[in-house]
């Protein structure tokens, strides 16, 4: 018995392979040409859209003049954002695994110019391509100060770094740029509103695109192997085109961010967005401004979930504030809402004993969350009967005193 | 409980007649003084100022000749016993290096977590010592991402284990540039341990291993241990795919050791029934723990593990001692678990352990006294290895093996002389098998392109790759193949066993959901079926559930008085003859199988007593597995007057017999192997017996087996004339209950029929008028 039998019978068996067809010319599916670099061919699509092209809302022109200073804080490292050297990258891999055996076949690159949005698709027609792929990214990245992605920080960059590093050519691939990732970003901003923060859903709730036709994610790798094993072209076609709308939907998104963290308190129409600009707000120390967002959320929000985050993060900004009445009266707030909330009912208790010295008003907030932590079996019990215990205590020197 | 000296109760083991009349052999191993040589000059001072500080003035024989080797720049292989000091062997000439080379890097590769923990301890505490300009860190799947990154940039010794070589680091190669880049020792502790299925694994992980190395521009020294096995100089070879030096003169002292064989009591004659060596085991070790000797009993199995820890902690509990003072550990355990009874042990809140295999390997628990092993470990390289495991100081020792009822043990128990002459092991593996070799030629393409001409360990692998690429797993351009699949194959590939999945038991007791172990799948349905009473720290589970697909047993705790034990039967079919000889009697082949295996029914077995109290149904998939065997088929008219009862008798007492004594003759563990016996085999149409691999493609033993032949058939022979029993025995044939009446005859007339002995012509032509 030959090898390759013995070997199909002990492996489990697959379909019979499909014996490999000719390459077809891409050219009337894809749109580009074959170019040729110091190490060999791949193959180029470079597709140039007029700055009078909408796309999510507003003008491509209008994304490129708009200034972009609120994003600076959220580059790695931060650093200041200028369209004019900046580059829009997305990678299409044949598996998400990572590893030194997952390859991005297709590499989208955007970036705009005085008249234009260029979009730059460099694909390797086979594995011996890769090298010519890579010189190519190499050199959008070389002028280029920074890159914007979306999940590139965990997925498209690395791996990119990878291919770089196995070419062994020297490449820096993205390293010492500034690099912002979109995803966190929209995550932070959106994570409330949205069930899913995937490019898809933010496209279709956020910018007011509509894909049709686009092919899933998963389909991807599998749909490129097939192109290997057949050559046919057109099976490419939903994969470019797929590329090409998530390079162009980055640098609306970009703009959709921006416009978003410029909102003053007044303007926001979203309670969410005002939520997650209180969030910002306060990460950066400014809790006045923070106070102010949550001031406009609270006015428009009307789900309760959404209510009670606001009032929280209120009461907590006041409280660091020094404002310990206005906290007083939010966490009251709170709990007419949801008597359960025991942080908070802990919080109104020690601004009754300890600044208000209103010990009877804590005895009594106290007994009540005792009673509610007991019936949940909630670790906090053993703190409110030490509360309740040293209050009554007190209550009765008092009266003693008296 | 009173303390006593390891002298003192051994005077009252050999003044017990009823200990001593049980003792088949005795032998005192004697104190050995040790062989020293001063440090050499080229010693880093800070590394002989750390040695000086540690009392260490001068060097055993062996540690010196290995730095002598490592500065000729030779890779090597460092065998010698338990507490010998190995550990400097590598870790002087490697931090020697380091002291010298700031970006120099080294990789340790230990077979368990375990290990590599323990090591890094001592790492650490050293490098302290040097001004902490080595950085050491263990690597595996319990190292928190953030500190990942450290590690990769950082780590001057990476210390991590075959499994997250193979499956973590060489497929994130790029990551590990540092590392590959500056590597410059590999150091490979118990090399011994890297032997079967598992060292044929690890050693196409070192092939692996050795491309990337060779991508990276790096040659790195290979720095291996091993404990005693027959053949260092091939198995390091083979494992590692170059020439090795081997150290083996040990010149480390040691203390007197006294090591008794003990077999247990014949309490049936007829049925040639021994009291259980589970009893005698416990009953010897309660004596030692409580004479506060600390002591560990080695048992053959996860089951016996907790039917020993469940009576002794009994035992103990009588005499109002804590539960605590004897622990299990064993593999089925969660790290966390084991981590914290490794330590109770070093502090010494635990006199008795209760473990399976596991701690054979060097895992320092400091001040063992007395082993105590349920059963002969199946290699003799294995038996020294336990019985080495107390007593790793100056002071003396003691180790009693405890013979089972099974021919292996039997046979060992009263023939000391083979365990003495014969020698320790050979450790084997065959890196090629087929279905081994190609799924780390998968690994192999994912982390490198394969190019054209280039080998793969000592193999040409392009046939292979080219089926691979038929497959559509690998494509072909321009002279190199490319892994073109979106899948991680390593994650695929276990190095440890045949199947990648263990299932989980789950304790739902009172609404819980805790996972309490996990359990290899083939292993799965004669552990975890429905109705399976599963042990874990001697409490008691009931399998209430078996979710096949999701690989999930729930299991619910359980008051039983006692455990589960599921029969496996097994269907065999040949695919292909690979060799076959016409003897004057019989047909020996040896060949490719499949083999269908499905366990059917379990039986109930109540404690202390180990009487059978009832069974029940199984009802899961069976489990198919391509694989070698080795097989002697009767002709026509062999079997002359001898009835099918008869006829099935013998087949079935010979296929038990030679079962067992073939993994002697291999030196394997008896459960690499399975055994089958057909009256009328549907591919040889004769009665015929079975020796199968417990490996998909084999790992070479049914080739060995064929060629040993006569030998297993004049070794089976001789077991059973010398067997007291009557009828058969678990020693010899089988239980009566098993073979049938009348077996442990018919049995011997049919191997002595076999090699051309016994009365077959006889009989044959006595038969011949009836027909």
């Amino acid at each position: 018995m030959d090898l390759a039998s013995k070997l199909r019978q002990l492996l489990p068996q697959k379909t019979s392979p499909a014996p490999p067809q000719p390459k077809l010319d891409l050219d009337p599916y894809l749109g580009g040409a074959e170019v040729v670099t110091p190490y060999g061919p791949c193959y180029l699509i470079t597709k140039e859209l007029p700055l009078d092209r909408r796309h999510g809302g507003w003008k491509l022109g209008e994304v490129f003049q708009a200034s972009y200073h609120k994003l600076a804080r959220f580059g790695q490292p931060r650093g200041e954002l200028n369209l004019e050297s900046t580059l829009f990258l997305d990678t299409e891999t044949t598996g998400l695994a990572g590893g030194t055996g997952t390859y991005a076949f297709l590499v989208g690159l955007g970036y705009f110019t005085p008249e234009s949005f260029v979009v730059k698709q460099v694909l390797m027609r086979d594995y011996n391509e890769e090298l010519a792929l890579l010189h190519l990214v190499q050199q959008e990245l070389l002028s280029k100060e920074t890159v914007v992605t979306f999940n590139g920080r965990t997925f498209d960059l690395p791996l990119l770094q990878t291919r770089f590093a196995l070419a062994r050519l020297g490449f820096q691939g993205a390293a010492g740029k500034v690099h912002l990732d979109l995803l966190p970003l929209s995550r932070r901003l959106w994570r409330y509103k949205l069930a899913s923060c995937s490019l898809d859903s933010l496209e279709e709730n956020i910018l007011g695109v509509r894909r049709s036709g686009d092919i899933p994610g998963w389909a991807i790798p599998q749909r490129y192997f097939d192109f290997l094993n057949t050559g046919q072209g057109h099976l490419l076609r939903d994969i470019v085109e797929h590329n090409f709308l998530d390079i162009v939907s980055l640098a609306a998104l970009l703009h959709r961010l921006q416009r978003v963290l410029e909102l003053e308190p007044h303007s926001c129409r979203c309670p969410y967005e005002a939520e997650a600009l209180a969030r910002l707000a306060a990460e950066e120390e400014d809790l006045p401004l923070a106070l102010d967002y949550l001031q406009a959320a609270g006015e428009l929000a009307s789900e309760e979930e959404l209510q009670l985050r606001i009032l929280r993060q209120g009461a907590a900004h006041l409280k660091r504030l020094g404002r310990h009445a206005q906290a007083a009266a939010l966490w009251q707030r709170i709990l007419a809402r949801e008597e359960a909330d025991l942080q908070s009912a802990e919080e109104l208790a020690k601004y009754y004993e300890h600044r208000a010295k209103d010990l009877e008003a804590a005895r009594q907030i106290t007994r009540r969350a005792l009673a509610l932590a007991w019936a949940a079996r909630s670790p906090k019990a053993s703190d409110f009967e030490h509360r309740l215990a040293r209050l009554e205590r007190k209550l009765r020197r008092r009266a003693a005193e008296l | 409980m009173w303390a006593v000296g390891v002298e003192e109760v051994l005077k009252k083991l050999e003044n017990n007649p009823r200990f001593m009349s049980n003792v088949t052999f005795r032998l005192t191993v004697e104190a050995q003084e040790g062989v020293y040589e001063p440090i050499p000059e080229f010693v880093h001072p800070d590394l002989q100022a750390l040695l000086r500080r540690r009392g260490i003035a001068k060097l055993y024989s062996h540690q010196a000749a290995a730095l002598r080797a490592v500065q000729a720049g030779e890779d090597l292989v460092v065998v010698t016993p338990t507490a010998s000091g190995k550990t400097l062997c590598y870790n002087l000439p490697v931090l020697q290096t380091l002291l010298e080379d700031e970006e120099a890097r080294a990789l340790y590769l230990f077979p368990t977590k375990a290990l590599a923990q323990d090591q890094v301890a001592e790492l650490v505490a050293w490098s302290e010592e040097l001004g902490n300009r080595i950085k050491t860190y263990t690597y595996d799947g319990d190292t928190p991402g953030d500190a990942r990154i450290a590690i990769r940039a950082a780590g001057s010794i990476v210390v991590t284990n075959p499994d997250m070589l193979h499956s973590g680091i060489l497929p994130h190669h790029t990551k590990w540039m540092r590392l590959f880049e500056n590597l410059k020792y590999v150091v490979i502790d118990e090399l011994h341990i890297y032997r079967g299925v598992f060292g044929s694994h690890v050693a196409n992980v070192l092939r692996r291993l050795d491309r990337i190395c060779r991508f990276y521009g790096a040659d790195p020294l290979y720095i291996c241990t091993s404990a005693t096995i027959a053949n260092p100089q091939e198995h390091g070879e083979r494992l590692l795919g170059r020439p090795v030096r081997v150290i083996d003169q040990n010149g480390a002292p040691r203390g007197r050791k006294d090591i008794f064989f003990y077999n247990p009591p014949v309490v049936n004659q007829p049925l040639g029934i021994r009291r259980s060596s589970l009893l005698e085991a416990e009953g010897i070790a309660r004596e030692l723990i409580s004479h506060k000797i600390p002591t560990i009993i080695f048992a053959r199995s996860r089951l016996d593990t907790e039917v020993l820890l469940t009576y002794l902690r009994k035992a103990f509990h009588r005499l109002g001692e804590p539960q605590e003072t004897v622990r299990a550990y064993r593999g089925g355990y969660l790290p966390k678990q084991r981590r914290q009874i490794e330590r109770e042990l070093r502090e010494g809140k635990v006199l008795g352990v209760v473990s399976t295999n596991a701690l054979e390997l060097g895992i320092d628990i400091g001040t063992l006294q007395a082993a105590v092993l349920t059963g002969y470990p199946g290699t003799i390289a294995s038996t020294w290895q336990q019985l080495g495991r107390a007593g790793r100081s100056h002071e003396p020792s003691l180790a009693v093996l405890v013979a089972t009822s099974s021919p292996l043990n039997q046979f060992m128990i009263q023939n000391p002389d083979y365990f003495l002459d014969r020698g320790v092991e050979y450790a084997r593996i065959n890196p090629n098998n087929l279905l081994i070799l190609i799924s780390h030629l998968k690994c192999a393409a994912f982390e490198l392109p394969f190019t054209e001409g280039e080998r793969f360990g000592e193999i040409d692998p392009a046939e292979l790759l080219d089926y691979l690429t038929e497959e559509m797993v690998l494509r072909k351009v321009e002279g190199r193949w490319y892994w073109m699949s979106e899948h991680y194959p390593a994650a695929h590939v276990s190095l440890r066993s045949a199947s990648t999945e263990n299932f989980a038991v789950i304790d739902t007791t009172d609404g819980k959901t805790q996972v309490i172990g996990e359990v290899e799948r083939f292993s799965a349905p004669m552990l975890i079926h429905e109705g399976a009473i599963y042990i874990h720290e001697s409490r008691t589970y009931q399998i209430d559930h078996l979710d096949w697909e999701g690989q999930k047993a729930y299991a619910r705790e359980v008051e039983t008085d006692y455990y589960t034990d599921a029969n496996l039967d097994v269907d065999l079919k040949v695919l292909d003859v690979f060799a076959q000889e016409e003897l004057p009697q019989v047909r020996r082949s040896w060949g490719e199988v499949l083999v269908a295996a499905k366990t059917h029914m379990y039986k109930k077995i109540k404690f202390y007593t180990h009487e059978n109290i009832g069974w029940g149904q199984i009802s899961l998939p069976e489990l198919e597995m391509h694989t070698t065997a080795y097989w002697f088929s009767l002709p026509q008219g062999f079997a002359g007057g001898l009835d099918q009862g008869a006829l099935q008798s013998a087949l079935l007492g010979a296929a038990n017999l030679l079962g067992n004594i073939a993994s002697l003759e291999l030196m394997c563990e008896p459960s690499d192997l399975g055994v089958a016996a057909q009256l009328k085999s549907p591919f040889t149409q004769e009665p015929t017996v079975f020796i199968y691999e417990k490996y998909p493609g084999g790992v070479g033993f049914s080739e060995q087996l064929f060629a040993a032949h006569g030998r297993l058939l004049r070794r089976a022979i001789s077991i059973i004339e010398s067997c007291p029993c009557q009828g058969g025995c678990p020693s010899c044939v089988g239980p009566v209950e098993e073979v049938g009446p009348g077996g442990k005859e018919h049995t011997l007339w049919l191997l002595k029929g076999a090699l051309g002995h016994g009365p077959r012509q006889q009989a044959a032509a006595a038969a011949a008028p009836e027909n």
